[in-house]
């Protein structure tokens, strides 16, 4: 970090922070300018917490130079991670498409689902169980019965499933049925249930909390990796704006910017990113143009009957179309 | 738009409102739920203060049912709108491809550039003259000299120009020089300069303001259709929300939705989109991917020394690769 001081600050409280620094075993670096005097720290100074530092006497402000991750990070893993989930690879040549319901509703949706989307191209199959929803009074999802019908339309299809965990108490359940666990966007910052999963040997699907930064994102990231499970995705499901005519804006840049800062594989929702199945393929197109990893897609044999999320569900038929758009789009970027 | 009566609203408030609405020229469409009762207003409703019907007594609310603007709605005119400056066509098969520096700087700065951009394949060359800059200490732009390089430029490259305006005032002297007129995302909602340009019959790029709605700028693309210009193309260049690591987050899914709302091109800016240039290819990609007509792209042959904007702009080299990955995407989605 670099370590600004105030306007006038005396020789004797720039020499306090200088000893301060060096006291906890970094290097001071001056630098004197005409109306300012600036100093760096020379070290991994990321466990120092740097309000400390602002409480000084003299000192005006504090800059970070370092990102505060490291095991996410680019710079000390300069290959990208690929993770695979029973055959699939995701984050390698090939694009890994996850498709299926919201939540798993019966029997007959979730086998119908599965097998629709596996003959449309999807390598995943996705599902809720357990499911988080902003009303305690809406369906709040099948919980162990939904892991069942889920383990048996991977039965019928051989697709490997994604589902959510939202507490750690459910994470040895979640595990004996799913192939990856997802932490679902209202839970990214759920630290207990991120060190729950970073003790699991199983693939994770963290999904970028609607009101946090590409930072904090690799910085949950770095939870679950930290506690010794290095096969983690990411997703970019879209943020909380101003604008109303979608559920909530995609941020295309975070796909450049994630694949740029970290090695962790990158996939896109455009079904929460946009809210609405009209949007969903040119904005799946788009994810894939702009490099990401895969996608997850909502869909739903029957959307104006589903028990949430209909709205945004693609119906087979459209989902099919989706699928061969964005296999030509990958082609044009070097994927497949 | 719907009016929602309080609950045990008065027989005699629900026909008060109803007498009202009829002798305002509309028509009454009434339903009496279980908890509430709410009156329906049938015809064009978009002159009505929706306001004035909140105050009165019994109502709770009103709820607007049609969209506000008219000409910039694909609802009244279905087919695309291709606006054409100088032979260019924008919104037709071809994705148009703007590019030059953000300031005209120099003679030798623009004619070079110019010449870069459309060596590499852009069809229209941008440059600022008139810049509207945050401090008033930065550089404000050449002005009428700006003016006078670009149309220097345009004779050495046979590329049209678009360039900003900034006040109603200068509207007659940049007409003389440019092909197209800009509005730019500050001025977005300067309605004096939007009906100046709605005079003229040049060509308007509309930017969207960086806190503006979809809806908002299609109300912008309104005031100008309706002063009488119809020449207008759309442009989303990103919208300020937390996320730091960028200088804007680029709306993907306005494309899709401005591209079923309403028949005016739209252009992706993802320059600013980004605000690094390091990210501008990937969103450029994923603009024509969503669906967008055409992309305006900062370039300039030396970004380390630009007067603004240089953290975002290409140099030649890069945005001739931008150039070739993007048309690999344009024929991908039926473009060219």
């Amino acid at each position: 970090m670099v370590i600004v001081m105030q306007h006038g600050a005396s020789a004797q409280q720039i020499s306090a922070i200088v000893t301060r620094v060096e006291s906890m075993g970094y290097r001071a670096h001056l630098v004197q300018g005409e109306e300012r005097t600036i100093i760096g720290v020379i070290g991994d100074d990321r466990p120092i917490d740097r309000t400390n530092f602002e409480t000084l006497d003299g000192v005006d402000k504090t800059i970070p130079i370092l990102k505060p991750f490291k095991m996410a990070s680019r710079d000390m893993h300069p290959q990208d991670t690929q993770v695979a989930l029973d055959g699939v690879k995701i984050g390698g040549p090939q694009i890994v498409i996850m498709a299926g319901p919201c939540s798993v509703e019966t029997r007959e949706q979730i086998i119908e689902t599965a097998l629709a989307v596996k003959e449309a191209g999807a390598q995943v199959l996705r599902g809720g169980a357990f499911k988080p929803r902003s009303s305690p009074y809406s369906f709040q999802g099948l919980g162990e019965e939904g892991l069942e019908l889920l383990a048996e339309a991977r039965q019928v299809t051989g697709l490997p499933i994604v589902t959510e965990v939202m507490s750690p108490e459910q994470i040895p359940l979640v595990m004996r049925y799913a192939d990856m666990l997802q932490i679902g966007a209202r839970n990214m910052q759920n630290y207990a249930l991120l060190q729950a999963v970073g003790k699991a040997n199983h693939p994770v699907l963290l999904k970028r909390g609607m009101m946090s930064t590409i930072e904090e994102l690799l910085m949950s990231a770095e939870y679950i990796l930290s506690n010794g499970n290095s096969r983690v995705v990411l997703c970019e499901r879209g943020i909380r704006t101003f604008e109303k005519y979608t559920r909530n804006t995609t941020d295309i840049n975070a796909v450049p910017v994630i694949k740029q800062m970290s090695h962790l594989p990158v996939v896109v929702d455009p079904s929460h990113g946009t809210g609405k199945w009209e949007y969903v393929t040119a904005v799946a197109r788009a994810g894939i143009a702009a490099g990401a990893d895969g996608l997850i897609i909502e869909v739903h044999p029957h959307p104006e009957e589903a028990w949430s999320d209909g709205a945004q569900s693609l119906k087979p038929e459209k989902f099919a179309q989706m699928v061969r758009d964005v296999k030509r789009v990958a082609e044009a970027v070097g994927r497949r």
